[in-house]
């Protein structure tokens, strides 16, 4: 839609003007087919037309890993893909990772471990983290450390982040002492729920 | 008995022994008395205090608010309540509001550090399609800033831009892309001005200063500020047995917020503008925003989206914010402005970049005879909070320890860079760590341990400062001995290898400025909390806090949980719209906590009161017989006589409908009447000592810290899951600015690194292991004894690497950050100064001790006595830093014996001594030339 309007004789468009195509892929288990351009980010795809608004941009640039997505269960930065490369795949954003109105245990033992403070940051933690989970479930601190150098928080320093990610590596272990509740005020939500 | 539902015991009957019927005896947790568990939960003794009747020990006495404790949530470790959200990816941030019709404004920046605006063409812009707004400069012709007294910004520049960055024109179209070409067709002509660079050059005269102050400014100057303060006997320095003098140079950093501006503006069908905004301080972007939008506040709401860090840097008020708010009213529909992180770095307020010269002296005694700080600070192109932060880099210095005298000057001038503002430790920590460094550096050259070194020169609790600021609880001997312990500091100090080093700092901040910035009218509170309870029992709480990630929202939820017995889970608060929430100053100067929790307690008193009253009609029983607990309220002697809130809250609300209360906290009267006594004052200090252990890599340079002990005062930890947070939040971002944070000015005065790659913030690897120590000192005003925790643990952690540094290679580097190239250069130097082959050679200092030491160690045993008892109240007397020193508090300084001086003006004879900053008062204002109009 845009360049393709000249506005004076010298004027260069600074965005290529790029066809729209229809992108599918599976978002959080829902089929998408999403009309965009064929250049456009990932990131972009994910906030502006799927409604993703949990993926957070934070640089840009690949630096804060806000943006982190499991495309086909490996972390990426959404805002360093091109929508393209993901067709046809399965991606998963912060929305996806609980199971319906349960929070997943690595969501739960971030609201409850100090994992969380401002928040912005935390989706790409979450994302980082659950791939980690996903094969190791048994991590070491240095482990997690490597899984999650890719994300920047401002806040926490971290510590209480490595405490989180254990304390849900249990959970997934089956050893409920690490994850024991601090207080009822973030019990699951619908303890019978929906689902 | 009903299904699920566990009778309490001894309520099988409903008449007592003589016979006499039981008034409100009934079956104790009907469904329906709120919250999701049936039964009540027994009193947790473990969190009510020893003088309640509880098990929670008070080292540090009694509390006032120590009879609300219900044991319900203060002192437990407590998840954040907005939590949930944050981890579902529902929280919304500035970003994340989308309204239906919004288009996308984007904003024009100046490519010249100093120019004046010639001409601006936006015809063109106007022209492509798909634009639907163009505004510059002359739309918003009214000043702003955050403080009164220095408004010196424009929603967009009028006249001159100021630096790189600075805000030129916006536009707003259909889609990002067609905004951000829309900008690039805006034409600007502008005329090159001479830059200023270097905050050194800002103090001299130039033609054509960054702004005009007309009669105030000074001489033609770009300086902003300057402050000069003696306080104390200066007369005895020359005597001083040991010296200090360290020349400091900081380089600025970045708050760093993980979340970019980001604003959403729109206007109603009524005309009234709703602004969402991750703002720390929604109430100054609102009086600004009226300001230069030339409407009533009430026709403006400020809706506080989520906010992705703020750190100081979403504090003041936004000229993008002013921006999307004409974008709107011109195109009429929503606009939306999101910056990249390129922007978020032009529009800074990150910490000064300083030169701080600090010269330092002990007695024989080993007292601290004098502190002489010099420190000027380069404010970038506006003023913002810049008037505070020139205080700020000396009179917070003023404790914690006891001072002969103090001496500061300071200046801050305006050099075309993105403005310096306010960030996390506010003006206080660059000084703080030069001070930090030189009490280091004294201990050594008398020969004691600095840690004892400090202990013999505390100030006590309840005393003042050489300054007047009024210190109540102070538990910075117990930070001290708990980091000394931790650590084993006495056995490795000064006795590590080379290359392995452990260091000691401490830290001082305000918790909540003593005056607010909009000041009129007088008495008007600092902050206002109205709760609101309807027939269902949930408890709405109204406050205007602004919850940035520190845990706000769930610190107040927690005090009114706390005083009326009540699951977390039943208290809403609500604080994200100035249309609903009562004004609130925000969330800077670490006062949230310490104002809003006392305004909630205070709502949250009356309406206790009131539920009692109610309770005590039912049950024909005195309220002071009654207790609070788990949704219920009962007899002290006999649980089974009471009833639940409900029945109290609905017979409170007999005729009536909700039961409402107010409640308000203002600061009480303090301070000194010298010009800047308000700069500074608060109604509590924070106190902190961390120990820090590095290994420093002789070969590159490169330094590893590894371990940080790290004891902060926060007075109560209402949340000490959340305080530990920011213990270890605030290593991480001090450990940024003394290892790698930096934002680099080329030789051109350009910003080098405007992004996250470049500008190196510490990842998880770069994270020592932070042993968190709560101390608790409980103040005598904080909510139940609470302080702040969200700025001052950050002060001790840059001085504590430096000092381990010294410990680890014997080499003192004054230039911040300490990043391998300097440290490198550092040994390099000494090396070849002392003739050193391999690096593995350089000498490690050793400590011999004087006999100093016992003396030291002597006096801090009796100043232990002498504190504990003032904390208990044992001793009232009153307690004036420089009694260590002669001084009598009983009698006015200007009496005193010896030269005690309080001075806020050079005399005419010391002009020529002053420093670099100081050099600032050799120039005299216009209205004292008849010039400045």
């Amino acid at each position: 839609m845009v360049g393709v309007r000249m506005v004076g004789e010298e004027h260069v468009s600074m965005i290529p003007v790029a066809p729209s195509n229809v992108w599918r892929a599976s978002v959080n288990g829902r089929s998408q087919e999403i009309l965009a351009p064929s250049n456009s980010i990932l990131l972009d795809v994910l906030r502006d037309r799927v409604g993703c608004l949990g993926v957070k941009r934070g640089c840009d640039m690949g630096t804060c890993g806000c943006c982190a997505v499991l495309v086909d269960g490996e972390p990426r930065l959404s805002c360093l893909t091109m929508a393209k490369e993901c067709e046809g795949s399965q991606i998963i954003s912060v929305e996806g990772l609980s199971n319906g109105a349960h929070l997943a245990p690595i969501q739960q033992c971030f609201a409850e471990c100090g994992g969380s403070q401002c928040g912005f940051c935390t989706p790409g933690f979450l994302i980082s983290s659950q791939a980690l989970l996903d094969k190791n479930q048994n991590p070491t601190d240095a482990e997690i450390a490597t899984a999650i150098e890719g994300n920047l928080c401002r806040c926490t320093g971290y510590q209480q982040i490595i405490q989180s990610i254990q304390a849900a590596a249990a959970i997934h272990r089956g050893d409920n002492s690490l994850a024991k509740p601090a207080s009822d005020a973030h019990s699951d939500p619908h303890p019978v729920g929906p689902n | 008995m009903t299904d699920g539902y566990v009778q309490q015991p001894g309520s099988s009957t409903d008449v007592r022994v003589d016979g006499k019927r039981i008034a409100g005896k009934m079956s104790f947790n009907p469904p329906g008395s709120g919250g999701s568990r049936p039964e009540m939960a027994e009193r947790d003794l473990d969190f009510i205090p020893e003088v309640e009747g509880g098990k929670e020990a008070q080292p540090a006495g009694h509390h006032q608010h120590d009879k609300y404790r219900t044991g319900t949530t203060v002192g437990k470790r407590t998840p954040l309540v907005d939590g949930n959200a944050k981890v579902t990816g529902q929280a919304w941030y500035g970003d994340d509001v989308r309204l239906a019709n919004e288009i996308i404004g984007r904003i024009v920046r100046s490519p010249h550090h100093y120019a004046r605006i010639k001409s601006i063409d936006t015809s063109k812009a106007e022209a492509l399609p798909g634009v639907l707004a163009v505004s510059t400069g002359e739309d918003a012709p009214q000043r702003f800033g955050v403080l009164p007294v220095t408004k010196d910004e424009h929603a967009m520049a009028v006249e001159k831009v100021r630096h790189v960055g600075d805000l030129v024109a916006c536009v707003a179209a259909i889609d990002e892309a067609t905004a951000r070409e829309a900008a690039a067709l805006i034409e600007v002509e502008y005329e090159v001005l001479d830059a200023v660079h270097d905050p050194k050059k800002g103090l001299l005269d130039v033609d054509d200063p960054i702004h005009w102050r007309g009669k105030y400014h000074i001489g033609s100057t770009n300086v902003q500020k300057r402050v000069f303060q003696e306080f104390g006997d200066r007369s005895k320095l020359e005597q001083a047995r040991a010296t200090h003098h360290g020349k400091w140079k900081f380089m600025g950093v970045n708050h760093g917020f993980t979340e970019p501006h980001a604003v959403v503006a729109h206007w109603d069908p009524n005309g009234r503008l709703q602004l969402y905004t991750p703002q720390q301080v929604p109430h100054y972007a609102h009086r600004a925003l009226a300001t230069v939008l030339d409407v009533p506040m009430h026709q403006v709401n400020v809706i506080r989206t989520f906010v992705g860090g703020g750190f100081g840097g979403k504090s003041d008020p936004f000229p993008h914010e002013m921006c999307a708010a004409i974008l709107a009213r011109k195109a009429g529909r929503p606009v939306r402005i999101t910056f990249d992180r390129e922007e978020v770095f032009w529009v800074n307020r990150g910490r000064h970049p300083s030169h701080i010269e600090v010269q330092m002296f002990a007695d024989d005694d080993a007292r601290i005879s004098g502190f002489e700080i010099d420190a000027l600070i380069d404010g970038g192109g506006f003023a913002s909070f810049g008037h505070v932060t020139s205080y700020y880099n000396g009179v917070l210095a003023t404790a914690p320890y006891e001072l002969g005298s103090f001496h500061y000057t300071g200046a801050r001038v305006w050099t075309n860079k993105p403005a310096s503002g306010a960030m996390r430790g506010h003006g206080a920590v660059n000084t703080r760590c030069a001070i930090e460094v030189g009490m280091d550096d004294l201990a050594e050259q008398l020969q004691v341990d600095p840690i004892d070194l400090r202990l013999a020169n505390l100030l006590p609790p309840h005393s003042k400062t050489i300054t007047g600021f009024r210190i109540t609880s102070n538990g910075m001997r117990q930070a001290l001995e708990r980091v000394r312990e931790g650590s084993q500091w006495d056995k490795k100090f000064r006795k590590l290898p080379l290359g392995k080093g452990i260091g000691i700092g401490c830290g001082f901040f305000i918790s909540g400025s003593g005056l607010p910035i909009h000041w009129d009218p007088n008495k008007f509170p600092h902050a206002t909390v109205h709760i609101q309870i309807d027939m269902d029992g949930g408890v709405t709480v109204h406050t205007g806090a602004a919850d940035i990630g520190q845990g706000s929202t769930t610190a107040i939820a927690q005090v009114v949980a706390e005083v009326l017995a009540l699951p977390l889970e039943m208290i809403h608060v609500r604080s994200h719209e100035s249309d609903t929430s009562p004004v609130d100053l925000g969330s800077y100067s670490s006062r949230v906590t310490f104002m809003n929790a006392n305004a909630a307690i205070s709502a949250a008193l009356e309406i206790r009161e009131k539920l009692l009253d109610a309770a005590s009609e039912i049950l024909e029983m005195p309220a002071k017989y009654l207790v609070l607990n788990d949704r219920r309220i009962y007899s002290k002697r006999d649980p089974a006589i009471g009833m639940s809130y409900l029945q109290a809250l609905h017979k409170s609300q007999e005729d009536k409908g909700a039961l409402i209360a107010s409640g308000a906290y203002r600061t009480p009267p303090m301070g000194g009447v010298h010009k800047g006594a308000a700069a500074g004052l608060a109604p509590a200090y924070s106190f902190s000592a961390y120990v820090a252990e590095v290994e420093v890599d002789v070969d590159t340079g490169l330094i590893k810290c590894t371990d940080v002990w790290a004891a902060h005062d926060c007075g109560k930890a209402l949340n000490p899951l959340a305080v530990e947070g920011q213990i270890i939040g605030s290593c991480h971002m001090g450990l940024g600015q003394v290892l790698s944070e930096q934002m680099v000015y080329g030789r051109t005065g350009h910003l080098q690194n405007p992004n996250l790659l470049d500008y190196k913030i510490p990842s998880v690897h770069e994270m020592p292991n932070v042993t968190p120590i709560i101390i608790e000192s409980c103040d005598p005003e904080g909510p139940f004894g609470a302080k702040e925790a969200g700025e001052g643990p950050l002060l001790p952690i840059l001085p504590a690497v430096v000092n381990a540094v010294y410990d680890a290679i014997g080499i003192r580097i004054n230039d911040l950050p300490l990043t391998p190239d300097k440290v490198w250069a550092a040994i390099a130097k000494k090396m070849k100064r002392e003739d050193i082959a391999d690096s593995q050679d350089l000498p490690v200092p050793r400590i011999d001790f004087s006999e100093l030491q016992a003396k030291i160690a002597k006096r801090s045993t009796e100043h232990n006595d002498r504190d504990g008892r003032r904390q208990r109240s044992e001793d009232t007397d009153p307690y004036i830093n420089g009694v260590l020193f002669g001084f009598d508090p009983s009698i006015p300084p200007e009496e005193q014996d010896g030269e005690w001086k309080i001075s806020v003006r050079p005399d005419s004879e010391q002009l020529e001594s002053l420093g670099l900053a100081g050099s600032a008062w050799t120039k005299i204002e216009q209205r004292k030339m008849g010039g400045g109009e």
